[in-house]
Parts: C-alpha cells; structure tokens; sequence
C-alpha cells in the first residue's frame, strides 16, 4: 500500500486503464488494483483521479459501463473497452512506443 | 460514434442530472466499501478498515466533485447551478436584490438611452454612399472675414469647379426653396431645395421610385420636375405610387412629380450645411436649379451649400490646394482685388457640428454615474463579505477551488447586472422617447435617434463589465479568506480587518470625487445658460406673440396685393381686445440672417468688399413698439414713409459708420450704388439676429412699402404686443388672418419667448441632463456615504459602548464617528475640484460667459457636497449617541 507516489504521466492514466480492461469488464476498485498489479505496485490510483478519468473516457465513448455484481454480491459499477476504446488503446500504445524509444534515445545518447 | 457519445452524454447531464448524480453517488459508496471488505480481509478492525478506506478515498464530496469537473458540458452546469444559487441568494435577500437591480437599471437604462443617441448622431455614418467622402466646400473672401469666416459658395464658382478640378469627382449645390403647393386642399407651404440635377449622384442616392433629375432640367425653362421625398410623399399623397409622372401644382406653376426618394433619405437642417444657408426642418421637395450661370457674377449671390464628392485616393489637402489655385484664378479674371479663397469641411462633421461635444460630455456624465452605482453596489456587496466568508470556508472545506468561488460570486454579480440590463434595456427604450421628445428640434439627425444591434450589444456589454466591475472586488475578498480562520471566528465576531475599511472609504471618496465633478460641470453649465438668458437681446419677449405667414406666389404677384393684405391684417389685429400693438417685419430675431448686403456711404470706400455689410429687415410701423426694441434717437418709421426712402439703423451700424457723429440724416446706398439714397431717421438698440451668444450684427430696417421693393414680400411675420397673455390671443389672430384670406399658409403661431427658448435648446437640453445626472452622482454617493457609515457603527457597537462605559460624552462619539465618515468625503471633493478644473479646458467650448474655474460654482458644489456628506454620516453618527453601553456590550 505504501508506495511511494509516482506522478502519472499526462495521457498515461487513460492508457493504462485501457490496457487493464483488456482482460475483461471490471469496476473502479478491480481496474485500480489491475494497475497496480500490471505495474508492479509503481503507480496507485486514487479514487480522485480514477473516477474523473473514467467518467471522462466513457464520455469520450472508449468505455461502456454497466451495474453488476461484484465478487462479493454487492452491486458495483463495472467498465468495458468499447470498439473505439480498443482503437484508442492500440494509438496510445504506438504513441506511448515512440515516446519511450525517443525517451531511451536521449538518455541513452553520450 | 463519439461523437455522437459524446452528445448523448452532454444532454444526459444536461437534463438527467439528478440520475446521473445518484449513479456516481451509489458508484463512490460501493467503491468505499469495497475498500473496507478489502481491509478486513486484509486483517484490519471495522473501525479501522473503514478509516483507512476513507484516507484512501479522499472525501466522497471532493471526488465527486473532480468527477463533475471533467464531465461534458460541466461549464454550463456549474453556470447554470450558479445562477440557481445566485436567485436563491436573491429570493433571501429580496431588499438588497431591489435596490441593486434598480440602481443598475437607472444607471444601465440611462447610459444605453445617451448611447444611442451618440450611436445615431455621432456614430452612425450619415445615409449617403460613402459619406466620409463627401466634404462641404465654401468660400473665403479675406476681406470679409471679420463679419463672415466663411461663406457658401456661388453658382459660376461651383461650375467651374464640377468641371476644372481634378481632385472631385463631381461637384453639387443646392439652397433652401420653399415653394405653395396649392390644388390639393387647403394651401400649404412645402420647405426643400433647389439643388443642380447631380446632387442625387453625388450623394449617392437612388430614388424609390421614378428618377431624380436629369443635366438638362438644370437650364431655366426646363426646370418644372420635382422629387418628393418618401415623408411628405406619404403624408401628403399617401404613398400613391401614381404620383410619379403625374403634375401638381407649385407657386402656381405646374411641376411634374419625377420621382420620389427612399424613406431613409434625410437631408441636413438649418444651418447643418453651414452659415448663411438655411433649411427647413423637414424636407418636402427638391428642384432642379433652373438657372443660367451666365447671368451671376463670381463675386456675388454666395447663396449654395456646396456639396463636393472627393476622388478616391485623393487627400483633403491636395484637393484644397487644387481649389485655391482655381480661386485664384476666379478673382483675377474678375478683375478684382480681392484673395478669393476655399475651405473644405468633411459632411459629417459639418452636419453634426457643436453637437458632438456636447454629447460626449453627456456620454462622459452618465458614465460616471453608472461607475458611482457600481462603486456603491460593491460597497455594498462589501458588508456582506464576513457573512459570506464563512459560507465560502466552508465551500473549499468541501473541495471548491479558489477560481470555481470567484466564479461564483461574479456569476451573481454579473446575473444581477443583467436582470438590471434587461430592466434597463425597457427604461432606455422610453428614456430615449422621452429624450428626443424634450430634445431641441436644432440637434442634428434627432429624427434617427432609435434602438439598434449596437445599442443592444453596447447594453449587453455595459451590463457584464458593470457585473464585473462591482463584483470583482468582493468576489477577490470572499474568494481569499483563510477559510480555517473564517470557520473559527463566529460570523458575529468576524470583525473588519483595517483593509476592508479602507477599501470601502476609498470608494466612497471616488464616489464623491466623480460626484463633485459632475456637479460643478452641471453648475457651470447652468451658470452659462442664466447667463446667456439675461443676456441683453435688445428686444423683450414678455406679451409678444409672433406669427409667421406665407404668401402663395399665384395669388399675390403685384406688390400692392401683398401691402394690402399685411395692412389688411394688421388693421384687424390692431382692432382685438387686449393688442396694445402689431406690426410686420420680414425675418425675425434669432431666425438668422437675411437679405445680407452692403451699406454703401456715397464718397465713401473703394472697392465692394470693404463696404460694411448689413442685415436688411422691412418693418411696418408699430414693430419695433411691439417687439420693445428700444430707440436710441431720432424717430420710428412711420405710415408716411412707406414711399421715403428712410430707414432706421442699429447702434453698432452707427458707430461702425459715423464713430462719434450724429447718424441722425445721414445718408448711404442700400446695397448697390444705383438704389437710392436713402436717410436715416433713427437709431435702435442692437438686438441679437443669429443666436443669444452671437453678438450683434449690423441691421438696418426699412419701410415696407413702395420705396422698399427690393423686398419680394412673400413671407413675413406678424409681431403683435399684448396685454394679456399672448397665448390667449392666438386663436383670435389666427381667425384674422384666415378671414382675411383663408389661402395664406400660417407657418408659426408661438409667443416670442418660444423662439428665444428654443434658440437655446441644446444648451438647456445639455444643462438639464447634466443637472440631472450629477444630482443623481450626488444622491448615490449620498447612499453609499449612508451605508458605509451606518455599517461601521453597527460594526464598532461593542467599542462604542465601552468606550460611553469609560464616560465618553454623547456629542463625543458623533463627533468620533462624523469626522472618521467626513474624512473620505474631503478627500473625494478635493479631487473632484482638482479633476474640474483640468477637465475645464474641455468644456471650455460648451460655456458661456462663464469661466471653467468660476469661483462662485466651486463654493456652491462644494457647500452641497459638503452637506450632503455631512447630512448622510450624521443619520448613523446620531445613532451611536443612542447606544446603551449595557446593551451594546451585552450584544454579542
């Protein structure tokens, strides 16, 4: 739980979440765990930051939400990768490639 | 499809907010406890799962409200909820909401009324094709400049320009006709213009319907066509699209209607085309010249306004010089000695004239009272900062952003500016009826004042930026409060820190500075007007009535008929009940000038411009007794020299001519040397002929009658000396007149104070709206010093009683509270006076008499502001005498 805070990268919040529900539908807390999982503990997501982002992104039509059932039986509010989600994740993660090659260049450069 | 996602989304939140927020309410709660499930698994206690699932959220209120920020159309939620907020502050407060949305609609309704105004006269190009290159060419004789800067131009001149000067693309004239349209009822005198058959062109004007005048209808003999314009048109022949073509007869003569001019066609009034060229207030008609140049000597008749269309691309002042040079040329073809020279004033400028000034002064004032209603509303919103203080502590507690409360508190400003925009949007629309229905008919363009887009956008704007201007401040001082101070201290104990004192002090001082300046603007205004009211006209108005009249040319061609009927009608009138006294004159006083010519001593003067030049009047006798010009010497005209060639002069003609001699028997040419001699009989005061602050001209007055020929007799005005009021007899010598002949169109029937009050029309409209406004500036700072001062008393209850506790003295704590309430109000003044007198030398132009700096105004305003000050803090201040220490001690 402790970890230390690592400020996400503008653009990053949204493609992580994009990628986490690559495995299926999830709700807000699964998709925050998902990530932190995914990333090796490197980034927690606050609610604070994860409901702006979620509601913003199924605005944006990425991602569809539903009310279900959560493993426990309490009624919780599940989100899926949309057809223009999937879309949008694969230009994050081309964009996100040639970002970090550029990033590894330029450190990498003496 | 996201876009269309994002649509559905944005009307969703839009109109199923109420859905939208218990989903996100329901979707955080099940997120928290999910947290807490998760803890206990993890092996925590309820309590303590539960808190560390609460720090882990962050307060359900502020993720809800980051999840707000991010929705589509969030800005239009919050600003509609805003506004909601901001109405259901206004329903608690229903006193404050009145009074703030009254003020802003007397001040926003009061300054979109002057706008529009301004926008028709001074911004509103005039209705011509490209008005801005069109420019006013008149004439300058050196020699006569003293008597007359300029002159309008004459006929031959004109020509020669319309064909040799490169620099215009087409020269027009016209000059005021009035001609008797009889046929069609009763006979009625139509007012208009001749003008050269390009003036349409050149102004660039289409007619409605038909056509406008062809270049040879400018040839005498060809000249029987007229166009109507489309007012007369209607109200006349009702609009009949069969006029054109059809015949109607003027003076007697018939003159086919050729076309009929657009309804937005206006044609300048008065003097607007410059001195010595004088249109009637209404344009009927125009004709074509119908005269041969040929005849007219480029030394003479200057008679026409000069309406010159520049060539693109050309510079005012090549063209000028272009004219000179031709000038130049004129004189010395002419052989005579003189520098015949041009002058070119822009159409614009020369229509609108002084009225712009004056104008912007008001413009100026009425601005400043609406910056006052602004000043005194944040002073208000400003006592109501420590109760909102706390509201605003508790609003960033639960997740606002600084910049969200700033907005908020604008959004409430702003919406009360516009609800007072909108209520003054309907004052301004009646303001400005009633101020075109007071404004003197001499203002310029007065019959274009309306409502338009830009008035609109101007109210709108005014509105938001006054919303702004009053809101800024205390929504800065709200907005900045340490909301963890503002929660501690109890609203009641929440007391004023020195800044906002000092703020709501130095308001009231601007207050009272724009105040004081306005007042001494106004006074000095008022000051020039009672000045120029009692100035010396040379003639009295009390029980004068005066009627104009005018001769329908058919009827009356011999000069006999029309001595006949002037004597008939002054016999008549003599004759009524209550007439000490009637008689005739041709033009009279104030009307203007009129058969302007020289005075021609025999052995006298070489050349005809040195002549002095006069003012001709024809007056029966009984005219000078009636309308009180005093007599200096010698003897009034009487019946027997209506075949003598005698005249009597004015004062300044006396001295002008034999400085220091009896003029009495003296004798001169009236105009050329070949008419004849003729004596002077008497010698009259000076009597103001143009304006109350032009001073006197030269005038001459000779008998009307058979040695007066010179003097075509068609129109004239009847002055008529009463012992009663002279409105009573009107009726009766209107019945004297018709039942002489019922055909004569009576102009004007006004007593003579009416042509006095309205030959200052403007001036009294400035001074009564200026007056206005600053009594109103005086009436706010009032307001806003009541207010301020009152506050601080209620604020200070607590120090005042201990310190009556401790023995202060009842006249001690007025005096500690009237001088803390004064102290600002001497700063606001001294800078009002201050910015009078440097704004002085703008107004100099508008004033009368009267100095900018005029000592006697500046004690006056400074004594009613003063009182005012002192009236407005004594109310409060003799209130806190009243405290009883016990209680006020107790009141917390």
């Amino acid at each position: 739980m402790d970890s230390e805070p690592t400020t996400l990268l503008q653009g990053t919040l949204d493609l992580l979440i994009l990628k986490s529900l690559v495995a299926g539908e999830m709700h807000g807390l699964g998709i925050s765990r998902r990530i932190q999982q995914i990333t090796s503990g490197t980034f927690v997501v606050k609610p604070g930051s994860l409901f702006p982002a979620l509601h913003r992104m199924e605005e944006e039509g990425w991602i569809s939400s539903f009310w279900g059932d959560s493993e426990n039986n309490r009624r919780a509010k599940f989100y899926r990768l949309t057809k223009p989600g999937r879309k949008q994740l694969e230009v994050e993660t081309e964009r996100w490639g040639r970002i970090s090659w550029a990033i590894a260049q330029a450190l990498g450069a003496s | 499809m996201p876009l269309f996602v994002k649509v559905r989304s944005f009307l969703r939140n839009l109109f199923l907010s109420r859905s939208v927020e218990a989903d996100l309410d329901q979707e955080v709660h099940s997120h928290l406890e999910m947290l807490t499930e998760e803890n206990i698994r993890a092996g925590m206690s309820p309590q303590e799962a539960q808190r560390a699932a609460r720090i882990e959220l962050g307060g359900i209120e502020q993720v809800k409200e980051q999840v707000r920020d991010e929705r589509v159309g969030n800005w239009l939620q919050s600003v509609l909820s805003d506004c909601r907020y901001a109405l259901r502050q206004f329903r608690k407060n229903p006193g404050f909401t009145a009074v703030a949305v009254l003020t802003l609609a007397l001040g926003i309704g009061a300054t979109t009324a002057i706008f529009s105004m301004v926008n028709s006269v001074l911004l509103r190009p005039l209705a011509y094709r490209q008005p801005q290159q069109l420019y006013l060419v008149r004439e300058i004789i050196p020699e006569l400049s003293q008597t007359y800067p300029t002159l309008p131009a004459n006929l031959p001149n004109s020509r020669v320009w319309q064909h040799e000067c490169h620099s215009f693309d087409d020269v027009a004239i016209v000059e005021p006709w009035n001609m008797t349209l009889t046929g069609y009822g009763e006979a009625e005198q139509i007012s208009g213009g001749r003008a050269s058959a390009n003036l349409f062109d050149v102004l660039g004007i289409v007619p409605e319907l038909g056509r406008t005048f062809l270049p040879q209808e400018d040839a005498p003999g060809k000249d029987q066509v007229v166009v109507l314009t489309d007012s007369f048109w209607r109200g006349r022949f009702h609009a009949d699209p069969a006029m054109v073509g059809r015949s109607i007869t003027l003076d007697g003569q018939p003159f086919q209607v050729v076309g009929i001019l657009p309804a937005s066609f206006r044609f300048p009034r008065a003097a607007q085309l410059g001195a010595l060229v004088e249109f009637a207030s209404r344009a009927d008609y125009f004709k074509p010249l119908g005269l041969d140049p040929e005849q007219f000597s480029p030394l003479g008749e200057f008679d026409f306004a000069a309406i010159a269309r520049l060539r693109p691309g050309t510079s005012v002042g090549q063209a000028l010089a272009e004219l000179n040079v031709i000038q130049a040329r004129i004189a010395k073809d002419a052989k005579e000695d003189v520098g015949l020279r041009a002058v070119m004033i822009s159409l614009e400028s020369e229509v609108v004239g002084t009225a712009r000034r004056g104008l912007i002064l008001l413009l100026f004032g009425v601005g400043a009272v609406l910056l006052i209603v602004c000043m005194n509303l944040a002073s208000l919103l400003l006592v109501r900062v420590p109760g909102r203080m706390r509201e605003a502590a508790i609003r960033t507690a639960l997740g606002a952003s600084r910049a969200r409360l700033t907005r908020q508190l604008l959004t409430e400003s702003a919406l009360l500016a516009v609800l007072g925009g909108v209520l003054g949007i309907g004052l301004a629309y009646f303001g400005l009826q009633l101020l075109v229905a007071v404004a003197p008919a001499n203002l310029p363009r007065l019959d274009e004042v309306h409502v338009d887009a830009r008035v609109l956008w101007f109210t709108v704007f005014v509105s938001l930026l006054t919303g702004i201007l009053f809101g800024a401040l205390p929504a800065w001082r709200v907005a900045h409060a340490e909301p963890q101070q503002a929660l501690k201290a109890g609203a009641a104990t929440t007391t004023e820190s020195r800044l906002a004192l000092r703020l709501r002090q130095s308001l009231i001082g601007f207050e009272v500075g724009v105040g004081t300046l306005l007042l001494i603007i106004a006074g000095l205004l008022t000051t020039s007007m009672v000045r120029l009211l009692g100035v010396d006209k040379g003639f009295t108005t009390e029980h004068v009535l005066a009627v104009d009249v005018s001769l329908p040319p058919q009827s009356y061609t011999k000069p006999e008929q029309k001595d006949g009927f002037y004597d008939n009608v002054l016999a008549r009138v003599r004759a009524l009940p209550g007439v000490t006294s009637a008689g005739w004159i041709s033009k009279l006083p104030l009307e203007g000038q009129e058969q302007v010519d020289g005075i021609n001593v025999p052995g006298r003067s070489s050349t005809v411009l040195q002549v002095p030049v006069a003012n001709y009047r024809y007056v029966t006798p009984g005219y000078f007794q009636s309308i009180g010009i005093p007599l200096r010497q010698g003897r009034w005209i009487e019946q027997a020299d209506r075949d003598r060639h005698v005249a009597v002069i004015s004062e300044s003609v006396a001295n002008n001519l034999w400085p220091g001699e009896n003029s009495l028997g003296k004798q001169f040419h009236p105009g050329e040397d070949q008419r004849p001699l003729t004596e002077v009989i008497g010698v009259v005061a000076d009597i103001r002929t143009v304006a109350l602050d032009e001073a006197p001209l030269l005038m001459v007055y000779l008998p009307a009658g058979p040695a007066s020929r010179s003097w075509s007799g068609s129109h004239a005005s009847l002055v008529v000396r009463t012992a009663i009021i002279p409105a009573a007899l009107g009726i009766a010598v209107r019945d004297v007149i018709q039942s002489v002949d019922s055909g004569v169109p009576i102009l004007h029937l006004r007593p003579m104070g009416e042509i006095v009050s309205e030959s200052v029309g403007v001036r009294r409209f400035q001074m009564v709206l200026a007056s206005l406004f600053a009594f109103f500036a005086l009436l706010l700072a009032a307001m806003g010093i009541y207010g301020v001062v009152a506050y601080s008393v209620a604020q200070r209850r607590r120090e005042l009683g201990i310190r009556m506790a401790f023995g202060a003295r009842a006249c001690d704590l007025r005096n500690l509270v009237l001088l803390q309430g004064m102290s600002p109000v001497l700063g606001g003044w001294a800078v009002g006076v201050l910015a009078a007198v440097v704004a002085g030398r703008v107004i100099r132009g508008l004033l009368f008499d009267v100095t900018p700096q005029d000592p006697l105004t500046i004690a006056s305003v400074t004594l009613a502001v003063l009182f005012t000050g002192a009236l407005a803090c004594y109310v409060p201040a003799a209130r806190a005498t009243m405290l009883d220490p016990i209680v006020a001690l107790r009141y917390e």
